[in-house]
């Protein structure tokens, strides 16, 4: 169980098993997998029992499966590997994260608009390209409809974004490349996971020589550490229920007590531990600062706190006030108390702020 | 119609500005507001989405807002 204690934010601690388990594979996992000696050999063994479990944890193929040193990249390899063609089409979701966006518009880029729940607003599609499909959105939290969406693509390859959760039942039934981020298990940041399905159609869009598929610059103990995170994460999913709880407590109190508020999406249709909240005449940047003096950690899409000062893209997509912004994201072993104080702090932050205009 | 220049100004002020000279007009009166910010036509939609307004973009900078 991670403590977290006032971090509402994205990124967490590493679970204590994973941070364990780092130190001990930096002692045991430091040789080149690749090359001929005893101490390579052992790390090309651990590699291989990594892949495994990372396999059987996310229902794929070990075959299928390519570690990134960069997980950010893995969207690019999973849409370009894809792309037949500099004009092959790429559709995308308008809340989509901004390294899908980025790799469509080097393509031929067709943007998909959503409603105000974050569903994708769209008829049935018979053009041919590449659907590039969000599990989950990192914002607001709000689960695609994955299976319905694919059927109105059905000349379309599907490539994944599953860098959200590790949930790999969110995966439509058809896909053909998806990428997973060690992050979004409490695992340590800088491991991304490609999974290729399709191989006979997914090429390396990088320049390359020789046979790899993707970059080996990877670092093993990193992995090795993931792996002990998603096998910790997975085995204990009930907490994922608890968490849901939680969200539906803040969401409550929050609405109940606080006028002007946009809440993003329904909870039962969004992962359980992530909600998203905007207040009207309120300073992003500013409650950010509040809520951090008052011990709450917590991220936020307002244009006020991103670096080139643009709103969410994800929020305004939507049609959901984008200043006021902050994001929760509920971490596991976070308590029923701690979520009742973080509500209070917003409830009377927001107040405070709204007093001062 | 009354003018409401907002340039220069980051959110939410644009829109804090919106809601101040809507208050003071009539039902069914119009304002229009200046604002270079980029979240101010995302924030006004939904501003008069909360507020039970109209807004519409009349140019890059300049905005419609009707009291209903």
């Amino acid at each position: 169980m991670v403590r977290v204690t006032g971090n509402f934010r994205k990124e967490s601690p590493l679970h204590p098993k994973a941070e364990a388990a780092l130190l001990a594979a930096f002692d045991a996992g430091w040789a080149d997998p690749r090359k001929l000696s005893s101490s390579s050999s052992k790390a090309h063994h651990m590699r291989q029992e990594a892949l495994e479990s990372i396999a059987h944890q996310l229902s794929l193929r070990s075959d299928e499966i390519e570690i990134l040193g960069e997980p950010l990249l893995g969207h690019y390899l999973s849409i370009a590997g894809l792309a037949t063609s500099p004009k092959t089409k790429i559709f995308y979701c308008a809340t989509s994260r901004s390294e899908v966006i980025a790799t469509a518009r080097s393509f031929d880029p067709v943007e998909l608009p959503v409603d105000i729940r974050g569903n994708l607003d769209i008829a049935q599609n018979s053009q041919p390209g590449v659907l590039a499909l969000q599990i989950a959105n990192g914002e607001t939290g709000i689960i695609t409809a994955t299976d319905e969406v694919v059927k109105l693509f059905p000349d379309c390859l599907i490539a994944c974004d599953a860098t959200t959760t590790p949930d790999a039942s969110l995966l439509p039934s058809r896909w053909d490349s998806a990428i997973f981020d060690s992050g979004s298990w409490a695992g340590p940041s800088g491991i991304g996971i490609l999974a290729i399905r399709n191989s006979k159609v997914w090429k390396n869009p990088l320049p390359h020589i020789g046979i790899s598929r993707v970059p080996q610059s990877y670092s093993l103990p990193l992995l090795l550490s993931s792996v002990v995170a998603l096998e910790a994460w997975k085995s204990d999913l009930s907490e994922d229920m608890r968490l849901r709880d939680l969200s539906a407590q803040l969401r409550l109190r929050i609405a109940s007590s606080v006028s002007d508020c946009d809440i993003a999406g329904e909870l039962d249709s969004s992962l359980g531990n992530i909600s998203s909240f905007s207040f009207l005449y309120c300073h992003g940047e500013e409650l950010l600062r509040e809520l951090s003096i008052r011990g709450f950690d917590l991220d936020s899409g307002s244009a006020c706190t991103s670096d080139d000062l643009a709103p969410s893209h994800v929020l305004a997509a939507m049609g959901i006030l984008t200043h006021g912004n902050i994001r929760v994201t509920i971490h596991r072993g976070t308590t029923s108390d701690e979520i009742e104080e973080l509500g209070t702090a917003i409830i009377e932050s927001v107040a405070q702020m709204r007093a001062r205009n | 119609m009354k003018e409401v220049d907002s340039r220069g100004k980051r959110c939410p002020a644009p829109i804090i500005d919106c809601a101040a000279a809507i208050a003071s007009v009539e039902s069914g009166v119009s304002i229009l507001l200046l604002s270079d910010d980029p979240a101010t036509l995302p924030d006004l939609l939904a501003w008069a989405r909360m507020t039970n307004n109209s807004a519409i973009k009349i140019s890059e900078e300049s905005f419609q807002i009707t009291k209903k």
